[in-house]
């Protein structure tokens, strides 16, 4: 078979698992898991094979029917798309994996077959919109991870997770409705909806009507803005995230967020362009919302107490660093904002399973608590850790790798104000991760009796963890495994 | 007078930014749910409508061909196929959204935002 299919056959695997999975079992048993198991299995090796394709080949175009580009569906795959599908597809089969033990703890028992339907339709959207290579289906692709996102938040029987899933619908909505509006202004200029020959379009009529295509890009960046969680449209994050159980919780802060900066990186560089955008200015809007969200998310995350709010509100910090790379729009700075993609990725879903193991084990959520904690559960508190420690920056792991692209791509791009934004967030992050480190690991509990123990959890659940742990230092010291296909795909973006 | 000619020629516009902006009104200050979810809905309204608006020619004619005729303008069908994919979205929204708010009063017995709200704070959730 020809492997140009390979992407769509990613995406239906997904989507006929998912909804016949409830049709043809009642139980969630072994077999079930085998099921979920091996989907993600066969697709991870196509989407790797799609991956070396692309890589040797060069990016291609998948037209749905030979409809052609002006009227048809069409899929771009290019080099970063068929990355962010691997990420997107190794790390959810991780932490699926996870969750086969952990949601018994979280969720009734005849909701576990639901649960993984809504994650199969959450996966399915999220390689959509990776893929898609037109407006319209990105909005519909939006609109299905917008309700599977609210639904694995309120699969969770709680009132808190009732009102958290009902605030982010309605926010949620707000935001893709804005984005729509967007879509249709600029619909009303170009009369395509498919990204290039918008592209090809906008560059005759752009100084025609400046005010449209400003106006529209602008609800668009609000729309996703919501969706992504910058910082004075945040309000809706620290609920969802944390009454989440936690396997969703790592799911929508490692991935979902990071499909809408894809998104918004597509419409700035593959819509607009980097001159026309720069003649807007639209890339100085994104660089101060960028910074606000970098320092704010940090100084909230300080003043909690409950360990997955804090997680939620660093996560408002993180997704700073992305929307200032793909601010300061040099080849660089954009790569830079690409690999904390990938970073944050990985730190912040070992962060949320390490904090879901703690809950799982301990029943604690009060950081105040933690005391000790490092030597009843060692393996869960290292990967934390680990992860805490690529947060705050520390060589070695990957979080210090992104901060130092970027810190390097400020400078060159002569913005070294931004520089001063890196530092601040970086110390505020220490501010609250290092105080976990220290209790857990020097401070002394009373009750405890052993000195030493092996964390008492299911296997899945520590080997998921560890093999993110692994990743974090693998991809920490030898950034360059990813940098290399990062940096041959972005002047694609800027060019 | 210019101001008024323009305005009138372009009411479709100016309708749907209307609603949009009523809709959005309703969803910000209203702290009833339900009025919620129904500004939520006069907003995808008012999108459908301006869709459809860009896609329509004065004077146009259902775009079905007709053999033999040459000069006949058709209406831009694609708006409004795109439109009907976005009443099914809007429409499971709604659903989900009203299904919520079922769950939502069976465990505060309110459907006003804030009273939940107050509830929260009182520390009676867990």
């Amino acid at each position: 078979m020809n492997s140009i299919h390979y992407p769509i056959i990613i995406m239906l695997l997904f989507l006929i698992v998912g909804v016949s999975n409830p049709v043809i079992k009642k139980k969630f048993d072994n077999i079930e898991k085998s099921i979920l198991m091996s989907t993600f299995f066969v697709a991870i090796a196509l989407a790797f094979y799609t991956f070396l394709y692309v890589n040797i080949e060069g990016p291609f175009f998948y037209n749905f029917g030979n409809w052609g580009r002006k009227f048809g569906i069409e899929f771009a795959i290019d080099g970063f798309s068929s990355l962010l599908s691997l990420l997107i597809l190794i790390l959810s089969a991780i932490i699926v994996w996870y969750s086969f033990r952990d949601i018994g703890h979280e969720m009734d028992d005849e909701n576990f077959i639901s649960y993984y339907t809504i994650v199969f339709l959450l996966i399915f959207s999220m390689l959509g919109i990776t893929f898609s290579n037109d407006l319209f289906n990105i909005y519909v692709f939006m609109e299905i991870l917008s309700l599977t996102s609210c639904g694995i938040i309120s699969i969770k029987h709680k009132r808190v997770n009732f009102l958290a899933s009902f605030r982010y619908l309605i926010l949620n909505t707000l935001g893709s409705l804005s984005f729509f509006f967007g879509i249709a202004l600029l619909y009303m200029v170009t009369g395509h909806l498919n990204i290039v020959e918008m592209n090809i379009a906008i560059q005759e009529v752009w100084q025609v009507t400046p005010t449209n295509i400003l106006l529209a890009t602008g609800f668009m960046f609000i729309g996703l803005a919501i969706k992504s969680a910058l910082f004075p449209m945040h309000v809706w994050l620290p609920d969802a995230h944390s009454s989440a159980p936690s396997p969703s919780s790592a799911l929508l802060s490692g991935l979902v967020v990071k499909v809408y900066i894809f998104t918004m990186a597509k419409i700035v560089f593959n819509v607009l362009g980097k001159e026309i955008s720069q003649a807007l200015d639209i890339d100085l809007f994104l660089s101060i919302f960028a910074a606000i969200s970098m320092i704010m998310g940090s100084i909230f995350a300080i003043a909690q107490k409950d360990i997955k709010r804090m997680l939620a509100y660093s996560s408002v910090a993180q997704i700073g660093y992305m929307f200032l790379g793909i601010g300061i729009a040099t080849e660089l700075g954009l790569a830079a904002g690409f690999f904390h993609i990938f970073s944050h990725a990985l730190m912040k879903s070992a962060l949320f399973l390490s904090a879901g193991a703690i809950i799982y084990k301990k029943d604690l959520r009060d950081i105040s608590r933690f005391d000790g904690l490092g030597y009843e559960l060692p393996i869960s508190m290292s990967v934390f850790t680990i992860a805490a420690l690529g947060m705050i920056g520390i060589p070695g792991i990957v979080g210090f790798m992104s901060k130092f692209y970027l810190a390097e791509a400020v400078i060159l791009a002569g913005k070294p104000y931004y520089v001063v934004v890196i530092l601040l967030s970086s110390f505020l992050n220490a501010v609250y991760y290092l105080p976990i480190i220290i209790s857990a690991f020097i401070k002394k509990d009373p009750d405890r009796e052993k000195i030493l123990e092996i964390d008492d959890i299911p296997r899945s659940m520590y080997t998921s963890m560890i093999i993110i742990g692994f990743c974090m230092i693998l991809f920490g010291m030898f950034p360059n495994l990813l940098m290399n296909t990062i940096i041959n795909v972005v002047p694609t973006f800027i060019n | 007078m210019e101001l008024i000619k323009e305005l009138l020629d372009h009411i479709n516009y100016v309708g749907s930014a209307t609603l949009f902006v009523i809709g959005l009104y309703t969803v910000l200050t209203h702290s009833n749910l339900l009025k919620k979810v129904i500004g939520i809905n006069i907003m995808e309204t008012s999108i459908f409508l301006f869709f459809v608006s860009i896609g329509y020619i004065s004077g146009g004619i259902t775009p079905i061909i007709i053999p033999g005729s040459e000069d006949i303008i058709y209406v831009n069908p694609l708006p409004s196929t795109l439109i009907l994919t976005g009443i099914v979205v809007a429409l499971s929204i709604t659903a989900y959204s009203l299904s919520l708010i079922m769950r939502l009063y069976k465990e505060y017995g309110t459907l006003d935002m804030d009273k939940i709200m107050e509830l929260r704070s009182d520390g009676q959730d867990e």
